[in-house]
């Protein structure tokens, strides 16, 4: 393999872990819980952010061509987990707001708006993450530790990615998996019913919401410290637009749906057209993008509403009946 | 200072008034959160360009604007959002088909017109003084076109058969089909009814902003949002209220603060409201609606 | 009316004046009545008589304008729907609300609140820290599934249940919650006559197991045979009471279904 696929495929192969992180995370709130978070990308970007300025040095000297807050020089793995946290934090202020009394449909309305409004007041306020320039040459992790040339230290990425990429796994797979999954759905389905059934709906949508919320940070954080720079820009409402699309057409309420539309849909179709020749005038091929992902996600819901690899049905074993039952059952 | 700030509290909460009612009536009549809205004042606004630039009257040029906001309103709930209803999409899957849309009409208007701003060209009239405010013609244009709007919305819905059967659509359906009420023609007059308001209101905001580009419609979005919460969605008085109140705040905001930061001061205002009383500032209706679970 | 049943201990359920007034329009208007320890108290009355209100304002979906709602002599009025339900209130809807996307034994195994692995953290603790749980719920699903001859139907998805199936789950499931009062709103509607009796059966059944039920029920036949006491109501507010002959007998009961 040559050195410049060596080092295309890495970057790819990071980008599909943060892919994949980011639709387990939306997953967990759209396709288990009915949460239409329009606003996924800004616990993204909050996450990335966190990471950014602490990771970068003081605001000083050699920094001085961007403002921004924090400057702390703090050491890998502080700064991806400080991303998660502060993903699940600004969550959780959203969510109070938005999911305790709201119906659905306003919930969306308000998520929406949210993630206009964060686009504006980082574009805005200066003085937070450097407006609308955002911010530039943050380190990468252990970079000065390991030693490596320029392509080992893709593939050193790539393994950090793959095991945040994993934990996050594990955590959704057993939320999943468990009881907790069961209300979450039910809360999906039939909100009033769950509530019948003793669920706190609310503090079952918040649950999922913040958990979601922590992984978006996580996912941020390991993609800044990957590409070194973060900006308005780069998480603009749309967005998250195209993790839905991924869930869409890879198949909601279902890791494996998920981690497919991540492949299929940010990395492979928004990839390939890196490929296409430069064509028009500029933003044209942005604008054919998103009219195609958008196409996308509405021939899915027409022809394939449950994506590639729908939902399953949870078979459960029943225990070993009693004779007699059994003898009823067949007679009706 | 401060009363030309309350003058151009008046023109924003005109424009807000057309958008924000249309949104509301849409909202509640044919219960399609259409997330694609400021993309249809974009689409409006645009026509309203070619029409005049073509040599129309940039006044007919706002009709036009308007007339094709309801006929494209119209037909994209017919051949796009009625067909995923019909065949079984759910409500938030909707909003996911309206949000397609919205995205699909954004970028087509990229392809079509290119990241430029545009600007309708209005003959620069006179200005007119009143009671220490200053308003130029276009100004006066728009706040006659949203009072007369409101007014006949007003008139429509108090004292027309029609616009009591649209009331009714709007609180109970299913109700308001056992009455006798055909609901699919007041849902048609609705989508029509609203998307003039849109269209109106998207020629109302680039001839105030002074010039546009194929995402002005869609960012406008938070404030028409934060009025028709703030009225109690579904409400088109609450909307005209919560126009006037978003309208002047974020002048004020404008004045005091940063005009960068009106939409936050909107923004700011939502959060207040829903915490505080999330069915709205008329709350009658929203009640019914179990809009707060 | 009395407050209290003969002897010291509290009704079970005792609804005192309530009222729900949607924007001047009285759904409720001042209810009072109460339902018994170990009866199926029957709710009925014309289209619009606010049954189906009141029942929601028990079950905690509605919140009342005014009013009190005794159960063990607490008053739980306005209290949200799940906290009602934690005090061992169940109810079925009178439009099925099965959770669609979820067999039939995942609806039943839903229906337990407080299950360990039911919490971010009993979820995180993973499968060994709540299966023990889990088979004791499994086994209780089984059971009321064998009860109901529905253990065919155990791992089918909800959502491709009859009318009829849909009916029997939403019973089920408000079982697994093992509650002390049952809510039922119009159980029978939609149903086959054969299953109709089956579920009446099945009710009869599950009265003489020491459960008390409130019923809204529109089929008189079923009310008659199911239900004492029964209880009218008409536009709002509670018209009559008594065993079902009494009530054939009042000639106001009369007068309000044929004005309804």
């Amino acid at each position: 393999m040559s050195t410049a696929w060596s080092f295309y495929l890495s970057t790819v192969m990071v980008y599909l872990g943060v892919n994949v992180m980011a639709c387990l995370g939306l997953n967990l709130q759209y396709g288990f819980t009915g949460i239409l978070n329009f606003s996924f990308i800004v616990y993204q970007a909050a996450g990335a952010y966190t990471a950014a300025v602490l990771t970068l040095g003081p605001h000083t000297a050699a920094m001085s061509f961007q403002r921004y807050i924090g400057g702390w020089s703090l050491p890998f793995p502080i700064p991806i987990l400080a991303g998660g946290a502060v993903g699940g934090a600004l969550a959780a202020a959203v969510g109070w707001i938005a999911l305790r009394r709201l119906r659905g449909d306003y919930q969306a309305m308000v998520f929406l708006v949210v993630s206009l409004i964060a686009t504006s007041v980082a574009t805005n306020d200066v003085g937070l993450f450097n407006g609308s320039a955002g911010l530039s040459v943050i380190p990468k992790p252990l970079s000065g530790v390991v030693g490596m040339s320029l392509v080992g230290y893709q593939w050193f990425y790539v393994g950090i990615t793959a095991i945040f990429c994993l934990l996050v796994y594990i955590v959704v797979r057993r939320i999943t998996s468990s009881p907790l999954s069961r209300s979450l759905r039910a809360v999906r389905d039939h909100e009033q019913a769950a509530a019948a059934l003793g669920k706190n709906v609310a503090a079952l949508r918040m649950v999922s919401f913040v958990v979601g919320g922590v992984i978006a940070g996580i996912s941020g954080a390991v993609l800044v410290g990957f590409i070194s720079a973060w900006s308005p820009g780069a998480w603009l409402y749309p967005e998250t637009f195209v993790f839905f699309t991924a869930l869409i057409v890879g198949g909601t309420a279902r890791n494996a749906g998920a981690a497919l539309g991540a492949l299929l849909v940010p990395v492979i179709f928004l990839e390939s057209t890196r490929f296409l020749p430069q064509f028009g005038p500029p933003g044209l091929i942005d604008a054919l993008q998103w009219v195609a992902i958008g196409l996308m996600a509405l021939v899915f819901l027409w022809f394939w509403p449950r994506g590639v690899l729908p939902e399953r049905r949870r078979i459960i074993a029943l225990p070993t009946l009693r004779k007699e039952s059994e003898r009823e059952g067949a007679q009706a | 200072m401060f009363l030309q700030t309350v003058g151009f509290g008046i023109v924003t909460a005109s424009i807000l008034a057309l958008a924000a009612v249309g949104f509301t009536v849409q909202f509640s009549v044919t219960n399609i959160l259409n997330l694609a809205y400021g993309d249809v004042m974009t689409a409006s606004a645009f026509v309203a360009y070619v029409s005049a630039t073509a040599g129309l009257n940039p006044w007919i040029g706002m009709i036009t604007g308007g007339i094709f906001g309801s006929l494209f309103s119209y037909l994209l709930n017919r051949f796009v959002y009625t067909p995923f209803i019909r065949r079984g999409s759910k409500l938030f899957v909707m909003i996911i088909v309206t949000i397609s849309m919205s995205l699909i009409l954004q970028n087509v208007m990229q392809i079509i017109w290119g990241p430029n701003f545009f600007t309708v060209p209005i003959p620069a009239g006179s200005s007119v003084r009143f009671l220490g405010m200053i308003f130029t013609t276009s100004q006066i244009v728009i706040i006659a076109v949203a009072v007369a709007a409101m007014l006949g919305l007003h008139s429509l819905l108090t004292f027309t058969k029609l616009g009591k059967a649209m009331r009714a659509t709007a609180t109970d359906p299913e109700l308001a089909r056992n009455c006798g009420i055909r609901t699919k023609r007041i849902t048609d007059l609705a989508w029509l009814l609203s998307g003039l308001l849109c269209g109106l209101g998207g020629v109302a905001l680039v001839i105030d902003l002074g010039s546009f580009q194929s995402t002005t419609g869609g960012e406008f979005l938070v404030p028409i949002i934060a009025a028709a919460i703030l009225g109690g969605v579904g409400q088109p008085y609450g909307a005209m209220l919560g126009a006037l109140v978003i309208g002047m705040a974020t002048e004020m905001a404008a004045l005091v603060i940063n005009p960068e930061y009106k939409e936050v001061v909107a923004f700011g205002l939502l959060i207040v409201m829903l915490l505080i009383r999330p069915q709205g500032l008329l709350a009658e209706v929203a009640s019914q609606k179990e809009v707060a679970a | 009316m009395t407050s209290t049943v003969a002897g010291a201990q509290p009704a079970l359920l005792e609804v005192r004046d309530l009222r729900k007034s949607y924007g001047g329009v009285h759904a409720v208007a001042g209810v009072s009545f109460y339902a018994r320890r170990g009866a199926i108290t029957g709710l009925i009355g014309p289209n619009g008589a606010g049954k189906s209100t009141a029942l929601g304002m028990i079950a905690g979906a509605i919140r009342p304008s005014s009013g009190s709602i005794l159960l063990n002599g607490v008053d739980i009025a306005g209290q949200p729907s799940y906290q009602v339900a934690r005090k061992r209130v169940a109810r079925t809807f009178q439009q099925s609300s099965d959770f669609a996307g979820m067999t039939v034994l995942e609806n039943l195994l839903t229906a337990r609140f407080g299950q360990r692995g039911d919490s971010l953290w009993g979820a995180l603790a993973g499968r060994r820290f709540w299966a023990s749980a889990e088979r004791e719920l499994i086994a209780k699903a089984t059971d009321l599934l064998a009860r109901f001859d529905m253990t065919k139907m155990a791992n089918e998805l909800a959502g491709t249940l009859s009318g009829g199936q849909r009916r029997l789950l939403e019973i089920m499931r408000a079982l697994m919650t093992d509650p002390e009062l049952l809510l039922l709103d119009e159980p029978m509607a939609g149903v086959n006559p054969a299953l109709g009796a089956r579920i009446e059966d099945y009710l009869l059944d599950l009265q003489a197991g020491g459960l008390s039920m409130l019923m809204v029920e529109h089929e008189m036949a079923v009310v008659e045979r199911l239900c004492d006491p029964v209880i009218v109501m008409a536009q709002g507010e509670v018209l009559a009471e008594g065993t079902m002959a009494q009530i054939r007998a009042d000639q106001r009961v009369l007068d309000a279904y044929l004005v309804g």
